[in-house]
C-alpha cells in the first residue's frame, strides 16, 4: 500500500502550483484553471486521509464530491464573468479589469 | 373623617383645569359657571373641614393622611396631606378669595378671547395654592410651589398678543424661579442630614440639633431665597408690578390668595427651623423692614392705579415678613388673612373702574367717579381705609398686633422703621383714593362712558368689603368663640413651644397705630384734596430729584438691567467662545476632518489589480500559518 505521506506530498505540490499560477498569471481563464488545481489538491486530500484512518466511512469521499460540484457552479460563474469582461474590453487580462479603485 | 380627606378640595378644581382646558370651548358660555362650581365646592368643602376640624380639636392635634408614593431600596417616600391651624386660615382665605375672583371674572372677562383657557387655569391656580398649603412634606410642596409659579406665568401672560405681556411673564416667571432654585437647595440640603422631606419630622430633627448651626443657617437662607423671590421681598419685587400685564382679576388672585402668600405660608410653616437657625430671624426682619419701607416709598410717585397697589402688595408682604423675624406667624398668618380680603377687594374694586373706563388704569385721566360709580367707590374707600390701618377695619388689628411683637423682639428702631412703612401706606391709600374718585375728571372723554358695573362685578366687591370690615375682629376672644374657634385667632393658631395667648388690647400702640394711620390719611388729604394737583406737583417740582427717583422705582430696574448686561453677557461671550472654536471647530468639525484625511491616505492601498489581492490573501495565509507554528511551538 502507498504511504500516506506520498498522497499528502502530492497534493502539496499540486496546491503549490495552483498557487502560482494564480499569483502569476494574468489571464482569467488560466487564474481560473490555477483555482482548480488547489481544489482538486484539496479533495485529493480529503480521499487520502478518508480512506487512511477509517476505510468503512466515507466522510472524506462525500466532502470530495461536494468539492466538485462546488467547484463546477464556481467555473459556471465565473467563465460568465469572464465572458462579460471579454465583451465589454476585448481582453481577458486581469490587469485590464482594474476600475475598482480610487 | 372629612378632615382627612381635605385633598378633595384641591382635587375638585384641578379635576375641573382638565374638563375646562379640552372641552371649554365647546360648552355654552364657554364652561364659565362649571368653574365657579368647582371652587364654589371647594369653597363649601372648606367650611365643612373647618367645622370638622374644629369640632374635633380637642387635643387631637394636626390630622394627617398620607401614602406611601415611592419606594427605591430602603428609602421610602411618601406623600400626604397636613391640617393645622394655618392650614384652615389658608384654605379660608384661598377659597374665598379664588370663588370672589372667579365671580367678578365672569363680568370682567366678557367677551375675552380665550374665556374658558382664563377659567381653566383659575382653576389649575387655585388647586395648586391649595395643594401647597396641606403638603406634609417639602417636596409636593415644592411641587405645588412650582405649579403656582406657572399658572401665574401663563395668567399673567393672558394677552401674549401684547409683547409687555409676555415680557411681565418672563420677569415674573424667571425671577422667581432664580429664588426657586435656592428652595430646592435648601429642601435638599435639609433631606440630606434628616433623610426625610415630612416637615414634622424635619423640625423635630432639627429641635433635637440634629443639623450643625452653620449648616441649618445655610439651609434656611437658601429656602428664604426661595420664600423672598416667590413674596415679591426687596432685590426679588421687580416682577410684581410688572405681573400688573395680567388681566385684573388675576391680579386680585396672585396678590391675595394665590402665589406672593405661598412665601409667608412657607416661611410660617417652617417657623420652628427658622428660630433654630441663628440669626435667620435677623434677616428675615430686616428683608420684611427694607421691603416694608422702599416699597412704601415707591408706591408714592406710581400714577397706575394698579402699579400702587402693586407696590402696596409688596409693602404688606413685608409687613407679614416683619411678623414672622419678630416669631409671631401667627399674626403674620392674621395680617395675610385681613390683608387678602382687603387687597382682593381694591383689586377687583379697580378692576371695575378699569372694566368700566374701557381698559383707563392712568391716575392723570381719572378723578370724579363716585357720582357715577357708587357701589365700587364706597367699597373702594372701605378698602383704602383698610389698607390705611383704620379701626375697626380689618388690617388694623393685625397692624397693631405686629407692632407688638416686633417691639417685644427687635426692640424701637425697628418699630420706627415699620412706623414710617406704616404712614407711607395710609398716604397713598388716600391719594390713590382721591384722585381715583374725588374731585373733577381730569379726562372729559373718559368719564362721560363711565357707568357702575353689573352684578357679577360688583356682589364680589361687597362680599369682600363686608370681610374687610369684620374679618380683624377675629382678633378678639368673644367673636372667635362665637364662630366655633377656641377663642381669639392667637388662641387658634400658635408655636407648640408658645402656647396659645389670650389677645389682650395694648392702648399704647393701639393709639399709635391709630396715629400713624390718622397722620397718612391727613397728609395724603391735605396734599390730594379734591382732586387737586397743585401741592403735590409743587412738591414734585421742589424736590424733582426725590421724585424722580420714586417714580423710577429706586432704579431697581436699571440696576437689573446693568448687571445682566455685564455679567450675563460677559459670560455668555465666554461661552459662545468656548463653544465656537472647541465644540465646534475642535470637536465636531476636527473629528470630521481627521477621518476624512486618514482616508485620503489610506485610499492609495486600493490598487484595483486582482493580483494584488490575491498576493494579499496569499501572504496573509502564510503570515497566519507561521504565527500559529511559532505560537505552538
Amino acid at each position: 500500500m502507498v504511504p500516506l505521506e506520498n498522497y499528502l506530498a502530492l497534493s502539496a505540490i499540486v496546491f503549490s502550483l495552483g498557487v502560482y499560477g494564480v499569483l502569476a498569471r494574468r489571464n482569467a481563464v488560466l487564474i481560473l484553471m490555477s483555482v482548480e488545481l488547489m481544489l482538486n489538491a484539496v479533495s485529493m486530500n480529503f480521499i487520502a486521509f478518508a480512506a487512511y484512518l477509517d476505510p468503512t466511512r466515507v466522510t472524506g469521499a462525500i466532502f470530495a464530491v461536494f468539492v466538485i460540484t462546488v467547484a463546477a457552479a464556481e467555473v459556471g460563474l465565473a467563465l460568465a464573468i469572464v465572458i462579460r469582461l471579454y465583451r465589454n474590453r476585448q481582453t481577458s487580462n486581469v490587469d485590464e479589469a482594474a476600475t475598482l479603485k480610487w | 373623617m372629612i378632615t382627612e380627606q381635605a385633598w378633595l378640595l384641591a382635587a375638585v378644581p384641578a379635576g375641573m383645569f382638565v374638563v375646562l382646558a379640552i372641552f371649554g370651548r365647546f360648552l355654552p358660555r364657554q364652561g364659565d359657571y362649571l368653574g365657579v362650581a368647582a371652587i364654589g365646592t371647594s369653597f363649601v368643602l372648606m367650611l365643612i373641614v373647618a367645622a370638622n376640624f374644629l369640632q374635633h380639636r380637642g387635643g387631637v392635634g394636626p390630622w394627617r393622611n398620607d401614602f406611601e408614593w415611592s419606594n427605591v431600596g430602603d428609602f421610602r417616600l411618601r406623600m400626604g396631606i397636613f391640617i393645622d391651624p394655618i392650614t384652615i386660615v389658608m384654605f379660608g382665605v384661598v377659597t374665598t378669595v379664588s370663588l370672589m375672583v372667579n365671580i367678578f371674572s365672569i363680568g370682567y372677562m366678557k367677551g375675552e378671547p380665550r374665556y374658558y383657557w382664563f377659567f381653566a387655569v383659575l382653576q389649575l391656580f387655585a388647586a395648586s395654592m391649595l395643594m401647597l398649603v396641606m403638603a406634609d412634606n417639602l417636596l409636593l410642596l415644592y411641587i405645588s410651589w412650582e405649579l403656582v409659579g406657572v399658572c401665574s406665568f401663563l395668567l399673567i401672560g393672558f394677552y401674549w398678543e401684547k409683547r409687555s405681556a409676555t415680557e411681565a411673564a418672563k420677569k415674573a416667571f424667571i425671577t422667581t424661579r432664580i429664588g426657586d432654585v435656592g428652595l430646592l437647595i435648601g429642601i435638599i440640603l435639609l433631606w440630606r442630614e434628616a433623610g426625610t422631606f415630612n416637615i414634622e419630622k424635619i423640625i423635630e430633627f432639627a429641635q433635637n440639633g440634629g443639623y450643625s448651626q452653620a449648616y441649618l443657617f445655610v439651609a434656611m437662607f437658601s429656602i428664604f431665597l426661595g420664600a423672598m423671590g416667590k413674596s415679591a421681598q426687596v432685590p426679588f419685587h421687580v416682577w410684581l408690578p410688572d405681573a400688573m400685564e395680567g388681566p385684573t382679576p388675576v391680579s386680585a388672585l396672585i396678590h391675595a390668595a394665590t402665589m406672593v402668600v405661598a412665601g409667608v405660608y412657607l416661611v410660617a410653616r417652617l417657623t420652628p427651623l427658622f428660630e433654630v437657625a441663628d440669626g435667620m430671624m435677623l434677616v428675615i426682619v430686616i428683608v420684611g423692614l427694607t421691603t416694608a419701607l422702599l416699597s412704601g416709598f415707591m408706591a408714592l410717585a406710581q400714577t397706575d392705579i394698579k402699579k400702587v397697589l402693586a407696590y402696596s402688595t409688596v409693602g404688606q408682604l413685608g409687613f407679614m415678613f416683619v411678623a414672622l423675624g419678630a416669631g409671631e406667624p401667627q399674626i403674620a398668618m392674621f395680617h395675610l388673612m385681613t390683608h387678602a380680603f382687603l387687597k382682593s377687594l381694591l383689586f377687583l374694586g379697580s378692576g371695575s373702574v378699569i372694566h368700566a373706563t374701557h381698559h383707563n388704569q392712568e391716575l392723570d385721566k381719572l378723578g370724579g367717579l363716585w357720582k357715577k360709580m357708587p357701589i365700587t367707590g364706597t367699597t373702594f374707600l372701605i378698602g383704602s381705609l383698610a389698607l390705611a390701618g383704620l379701626p375697626p377695619l380689618d388690617a388694623f388689628w393685625s397692624k397693631d398686633e405686629i407692632f407688638v411683637g416686633l417691639a417685644d423682639a427687635w426692640g424701637a428702631w425697628a418699630v420706627i422703621i415699620l412706623g414710617l412703612a406704616a404712614v407711607t401706606t395710609a398716604f397713598y391709600a388716600t391719594r390713590l383714593f382721591i384722585r381715583t374718585f374725588m374731585g373733577k375728571p381730569l379726562d372729559d372723554h373718559v368719564y362721560e362712558h363711565t357707568h357702575e358695573s353689573g352684578f357679577a362685578m360688583t356682589f364680589p366687591l361687597i362680599v369682600l368689603a363686608a370681610l374687610a370690615v369684620v374679618s380683624g375682629l377675629v382678633i378678639f376672644n368673644g367673636v372667635g368663640q362665637a364662630l366655633g374657634f377656641p377663642g381669639g385667632i392667637t388662641e387658634f393658631i400658635y408655636l407648640p413651644e408658645e402656647g396659645p395667648a389670650r389677645y389682650a388690647i395694648d392702648w399704647g400702640f393701639a393709639t399709635a397705630s391709630l396715629g400713624m394711620a390718622v397722620v397718612g390719611i391727613f397728609s395724603g388729604a391735605w396734599l390730594y384734596w379734591r382732586g387737586s394737583l397743585e401741592k403735590s406737583t409743587a412738591l414734585a417740582r421742589f424736590q424733582p430729584g426725590v421724585y424722580d427717583m420714586l417714580r423710577n422705582k429706586f432704579y431697581f430696574d436699571e440696576m437689573y438691567q446693568y448687571a445682566v448686561d455685564r455679567v450675563v453677557l460677559g459670560l455668555s461671550f465666554v461661552v459662545s467662545w468656548f463653544d465656537r472654536y472647541v465644540v465646534n471647530d475642535t470637536g465636531v468639525d476636527g473629528s470630521a476632518q481627521v477621518t476624512g484625511y486618514t482616508g485620503f491616505i489610506l485610499k492609495y492601498l486600493q490598487t484595483g489589480k486582482v493580483p494584488n489581492y490575491a498576493m494579499a490573501i496569499a501572504l496573509g495565509v502564510v503570515g497566519l500559518a507561521v504565527a500559529g507554528l511559532v505560537v505552538r511551538g
